[in-house]
């Protein structure tokens, strides 16, 4: 399945050459692969450098004028570093951004903390005019970007290094809308981005055990698709996330507040507590969250003999 | 000789009405900004949008009384906007705010913003292939901020010569950090520099009608020097006047200094 950010690319070469306010603003990444945006589409490329909280900046003066900034770099330092531009320059103004990330939670794995990201999601979704999406795959992005960048909102796109490579018919596809990606009736696992394929792996082993696990998938954390989490979770009473987020401020929090008032629930969350102060592969760190198929098959089990 | 005693005055009884306001910020820039309205800016008060105006931005936020009452003198505010002055019922406050002020185009107050949002309206005006000039107001102790400098390299590097910062060189920042070599870094970072005398209408109209725009050349700064408080002899220079309201004995006083 092609990268994500390939798709950002690909995306942006789609749109730019018929809208001419699109203007990107990278920060010394992905430069290679936005130079066919930026030959069909001259003038309306910067690779400013290595000055995140400035490029923020800069793009809400774009925005002022009437342009549609793009603004793409590593997640930590555009969301976390950057997040007083972006919460007073677009979310006070009430003016317009496209944020689009790479290197969210531990896709860096091996550069170490300094380059992970466990709170971008949740810092964007403070901001009242957000709309906080993490894509898992390149069709996801194509027709959400597609579907919101001229929406006047502040869009934040985290892209995940991995896709997860299920596939999605595109009328499935709408921001807001989390999807069933497999029926069940004995637990809930809910999840996003790369860790669809954790989930399903283990609503396979599960299936095996004799648990019957449905699997949802949340490519949009804001708005969240609370009716979705909540039918199932009234159905099967045992809530489990999966998520490369904060444990203190993620999906986890999300269900919980649409599954308020449900009876007899029980409820746990896979997510990242703290620094991870190692190094290793992307696998290895998920290992060492627990975000793996026996971690999660162990967790859903545990919880379904709850009942 | 002090310019502009009407203005300073207005700022005066906002502050003392409201029991808000920094009083010697909004003094050391008010020349600057009432020579900016008068004699420099392409704006239209009825048309605060008008897509062919100058943009001009308030970086240092808190310097606002200064900008609430020039804005009021030129057509953009109205008496009863200065009236209700940090008041619930107004639209005006410690700092401007520009999804409720007219002609204000960025609402400031963390310092370090409004200047680099200026660098993107003059890069945006260029990518449209539009003449407008862009204008922002900073302080000197707001050149502290990495922001500041970061966007000075952006706006040389690409050549914004639509694009003209002010300074007001009040020595705020030199309490703190006593290297006080502004112009140099200005120069050293590839701006057109000029230090002028910013309380002086003959050294404000010398620097603002040389300013060239070119399209594709440098930007330009003018580095004021300023007076802190200039104008009232017991509020000049820093320390406790900074957001200080005036007692009743300190506003006649102030106002017996200020009258024509």
């Amino acid at each position: 399945m092609k990268k994500l950010r390939q798709e950002f690319a690909d995306t942006l070469l789609e749109l730019g050459p018929r809208d001419p306010r699109l203007v990107v603003l990278v920060g010394d990444i992905s430069h290679g692969i936005l130079q066919p945006f930026a030959r069909a589409c001259p003038g309306r490329y910067y690779n400013i450098g290595i000055c995140e909280p400035t490029i923020v900046n800069l793009a809400a003066g774009l925005n002022k004028v009437g342009l549609l900034p793009v603004v793409h770099t590593i997640a930590p330092f555009i969301t976390e570093r950057a997040y007083e531009q972006i919460k007073l320059d677009f979310g006070y103004q009430r003016l317009s951004l496209n944020l689009v990330s790479v290197g969210g939670a531990f896709d860096y794995s091996q550069l170490g903390c300094s380059h992970h990201c466990y709170t971008d999601v949740s810092l964007l979704s403070h901001l009242k005019r957000s709309v906080v999406l993490v894509p898992g795959s390149p069709i996801e992005f194509n027709l959400l970007f597609k579907a919101l960048y001229t929406n006047g909102q502040i869009n934040y796109f985290r892209l995940p290094e991995v896709p997860h490579e299920v596939e999605f018919a595109p009328a499935d596809l709408a921001p807001g809308r989390g999807l069933r990606v497999r029926e069940g009736r004995h637990v809930t696992l809910a999840t996003l981005g790369t860790q669809l394929r954790t989930a399903l792996t283990a609503a396979e082993q599960l299936a095996s055990a004799g648990l019957s696990a449905e699997v949802l998938y949340f490519h949009t954390l804001k708005p969240f698709d609370a009716p979705l989490l909540r039918a199932s979770v009234e159905k099967t009473r045992c809530l489990l996330t999966l998520e490369e987020l904060s444990a203190h401020d993620g999906l986890f929090n999300l269900c919980l507040r649409a599954a308020l008032g449900l009876e007899r629930v029980a409820a746990e969350q896979i997510a990242i507590d703290d620094f991870i102060h190692r190094y290793g592969t992307y696998a290895e760190l998920c290992a060492q969250v627990g975000l793996t198929p026996e971690h999660v098959v162990r967790a859903a089990r545990r919880l379904a003999a709850t009942h | 000789m002090t310019l502009n005693r009407d203005l300073r005055i207005q700022i005066a009884q906002m502050v003392k009405r409201s029991g808000e306001g920094h009083i010697p910020s909004s003094y050391s820039i008010v020349d600057i900004l009432d020579h900016l309205y008068g004699r420099v800016l392409r704006v239209d008060p009825r048309r605060p949008q008008w897509e062919d105006r100058d943009y001009f931005i308030l970086s240092k936020g808190h310097g606002c009384g200064a900008f609430y009452v020039v804005l009021h003198k030129y057509g953009f505010l109205s008496d009863a906007d200065l009236e209700r002055y940090s008041t619930a019922a107004g639209i005006l406050g410690g700092h401007p705010d520009m999804t409720a002020v007219p002609g204000v185009e960025a609402s400031t107050g963390s310092l370090g913003h409004g200047f680099p949002t200026a660098v993107g309206i003059a890069l945006g005006l260029r990518i449209q292939g539009r003449a407008n000039r862009v204008f922002a107001l900073l302080g000197d102790g707001e050149c502290h901020e990495g922001t500041i400098w970061e966007s000075a390299n952006v706006g040389a590097n690409l050549q914004l010569g639509n694009l003209c910062a002010i300074v007001d060189w009040n020595g705020s920042a030199a309490q703190l950090m006593p290297r006080d070599d502004l112009p140099a870094k200005w120069r050293a970072f590839g701006w057109v520099t000029c230090v002028i005398d910013g309380h002086s209408a003959t050294a404000l109209e010398a620097a603002f009608s040389q300013l060239a725009f070119h399209p594709e050349g440098p930007p330009n700064v003018v580095v004021a020097r300023t007076v802190k408080g200039q104008g009232v002899s017991f509020v000049e220079g820093h320390g406790k006047w900074h957001h200080r309201i005036p007692t009743d004995e300190e506003y006649a006083a102030m106002l017996r200094e200020l009258a024509p």
